[in-house]
């Protein structure tokens, strides 16, 4: 492989584009319109929301507010109940326990009733009578807002089920309050969750299309055919590709970036250039699967009618305007297919999480992967049309 | 009269060969494009393969230039079997399409076949400036492909072809869409690729551009239906010129 010629299709290709101002355009004014666009109209339902609760409430004669709390959350569909730890437990220190578990991201919540919940509540109902807020002691919750619609989903599905119970019980409806802990997340903007979404997906599809685009054009123009009698190799041709949309995927991230921090004030934890480098990888995967599916395709509507097939789920089910428990469990082995739910969770578990390399390893891992596989089934498929 | 003893054809070795071409047989989903037949061309020499159009002229220069594969037979390009390799840089090939890139400049497309090449940078100045003056483009370096004439890209496709100073030159009609004074000009230049000892070979529809030619080979229906100098193929045929020597060597095979 000569560097040189790497560079040289690589320079053409950004060469291309300078003469092509809409696409030039477009790799900068998606991003931000659909951020703009998303980003303030999104709400979403969440369901299935994954939680932990430790139980440890004593009661108080009979009565146990934790159970009858518990039964309701497990009625909800908002929530989907992991485990149960109890005081038969306790060996295993389940508070501590459940924390880690949403320091992990595994779960989004732990909620926590602790001996004292039922009895702190009953010597209370005096002060709510006389219009105190209620202040559940014995009770915490540990939360992680990265996604700030799941944050606002469990605090508001707990409040109603503590309201709900007072009603109940003692015809009572003060104001709730509930002790929370943010493990993660604690200013998070919906927009914060949502730009390394859009980082992801606009990295995707813009080095997806422009691929498409150029590689259907070099095909009907024939300079592909007269590329492949020069000296250049497909390996080269395949680098150079990969340089220059790679850069542009970079190129385009920045900009997103900088547009979030300057325009939407975004919150950015962790490493900056994690987050690039997986944009990065993601760019030069979807580059390369952009070049083997142009060089399957017959002709240039088969080509075009790939960006669809690949637009559709991606943008529906790789995690980026909800998490992937609100995807259909049906639906959701196809979630884990797809290499931009690696990149959006990766980018998002740096920038919202403040997570590095040791977390987010197997995103990386897997997104170097991608890259590499197409890489080579690109330079097969080039080889093979000779 | 006394006839002179005929001189012994003088033999040639192996290397003396520029193109060798040995039963080369492509077929299209049945359709013979081209059919079995075997051609030499010497180092040096100016070829012209002339035939109507669909005989199988592009199908044997792409499958020379590794770009379609044989259905059968072999050839080599100075000693490698094709699909070659290794001389690959030796080789210019202008394709009959205009293949430059429409989105950059005249500049731009020289500069990056000279890249692919690996030009000396130096070298790749010297040589855009004689070549945009030889297919008269030289005011026109800055402008982009898709505003140029569609004669004018033809010429800078040309020219990318030039821009490493190949030994062996493949011309799939280099000469269409170019007004006869640039043609004048162009033959100029072949003649000084020819003394500097280039070999070309060039598919062509002009019969008075095909009587320059050292050798010639007319093609029909893919084989390969008479091959020689202009002037002994005329004589050979007893015509007067090469349209009707093409028809009587036609006549010949159907
Ligand atoms: N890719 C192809 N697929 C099918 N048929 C082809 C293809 N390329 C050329 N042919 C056929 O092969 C024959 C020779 O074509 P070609 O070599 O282009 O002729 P020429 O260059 O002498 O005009 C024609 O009948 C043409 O239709
Ligand atoms: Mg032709």
């Amino acid at each position: 492989m000569k560097i040189s010629r790497v560079i040289a299709i690589a320079r053409k290709n950004f060469r291309s584009l300078r003469h092509d101002r809409r696409t030039a355009a477009f790799i900068f004014v998606v991003p931000l319109m659909m951020m703009l666009i998303f980003g303030y109209t999104f709400g979403g339902d969440v369901k299935n929301i994954s939680v932990v609760i430790v139980n440890l409430d004593e009661g108080f004669m009979n009565e146990s507010f934790s159970w009858s709390i518990i039964s309701e959350l497990n009625d909800s569909e908002t929530f989907k109940i992991v485990d149960i730890y109890t005081s038969e437990d306790i060996s295993i220190d389940p508070v501590n326990k459940s924390i880690e578990r949403v320091r992990n991201a595994e779960i989004w919540a732990a909620i926590i009733f602790e001996e004292n919940f039922t009895s702190d509540a009953i010597m209370n109902i005096g002060s709510l009578r006389q219009g105190q807020p209620f202040v559940p002691s014995g009770f915490t919750l540990y939360l992680d807002r990265t996604n700030p619609n799941v944050g606002a989903a469990v605090t508001g599905e707990l409040t109603k089920d503590l309201q709900l119970l007072l009603i109940l019980k003692y015809h009572l409806t003060p104001p709730v309050i509930l002790e929370t802990e943010m493990i993660y997340g604690e200013d998070t903007k919906f927009i914060d969750f949502f730009a390394p979404g859009i980082m992801g997906l606009a990295g995707l599809l813009v080095t997806f299309m422009l691929t498409i685009v150029t590689f259907v054009r070099e095909r009907s123009s024939f300079t592909l055919e007269r590329l492949l009698t020069t000296p250049v190799t497909e390996g080269e041709i395949v680098a150079g590709y990969a340089l220059s949309f790679g850069i542009l995927a970079l190129a385009q991230s920045t900009v997103i970036l900088l547009t979030g921090i300057l325009l939407f004030n975004i919150q950015i934890v962790g490493s900056v250039l994690l987050a690039l480098l997986i944009i990065y990888l993601l760019g030069v995967g979807s580059m390369g699967m952009g070049l083997m599916l142009s060089s399957i395709a017959k002709n240039e509507l088969q080509a075009v009618q790939f960006v669809p097939i690949v637009f559709i789920p991606s943008i529906l089910l790789a995690g980026i305007f909800w998490p992937l428990e609100a995807i259909p469990e049906l639906l959701r082995p196809v979630s884990y297919f797809i290499p931009l739910t690696y990149a959006v969770d990766g980018c998002r578990s740096v920038m919202v999480r403040g997570w590095g390399i040791e977390e987010v390893w197997i995103q990386v891992t897997v997104l170097i992967l991608f890259a590499l596989v197409m890489l080579l089934l690109s330079t097969y498929m080039l080889k093979r049309r000779k | 009269m006394m006839r002179r003893p005929s001189k012994k054809a003088k033999r040639y070795e192996p290397e003396d060969y520029a193109i060798t071409i040995e039963k080369l047989r492509k077929e299209f989903d049945g359709l013979v494009a081209v059919n079995d037949f075997n051609l030499r061309i010497r180092k040096g020499v100016t070829y012209g393969l002339i035939g109507p159009n669909g005989s199988g002229k592009t199908t044997t220069i792409k499958m020379l230039m590794g770009l379609l594969r044989p259905t059968a037979g072999r050839a080599t390009i100075l000693g490698e079997a094709v699909p070659i390799k290794d001389k690959l840089p030796c080789i210019g090939y202008m394709p009959q399409d205009m293949a430059v890139y429409f989105d950059m400049s005249v500049h731009e497309n020289l500069q990056l076949f000279s890249e692919l090449y690996s030009v000396d940078k130096e070298i790749f100045e010297k040589r855009e400036e004689e070549l945009l003056k030889v297919v008269g483009l030289e005011e026109r370096a800055d402008s982009l492909v898709s505003q140029l004439s569609g004669g004018m890209r033809h010429r800078l496709s040309l020219a990318c072809t030039l821009i490493h100073d190949p030994e062996i030159l493949f011309l799939d009609e280099p000469t269409v869409g170019v007004d006869p004074e640039l043609r004048v000009g162009f033959w100029g230049y072949f003649r000084k690729l020819k003394e500097s000892g280039k070999t070309v070979v060039m598919t062509t529809h002009y019969m008075d551009e095909a009587m320059r030619c050292d050798v010639i080979g007319m093609m029909r229906a893919g084989r390969l239906i008479a091959q020689g100098s202009p002037k002994g193929l005329i004589e050979k045929s007893s015509t007067k010129n090469l349209e009707d020597a093409f028809l009587v060597f036609s006549r010949g095979v159907m």
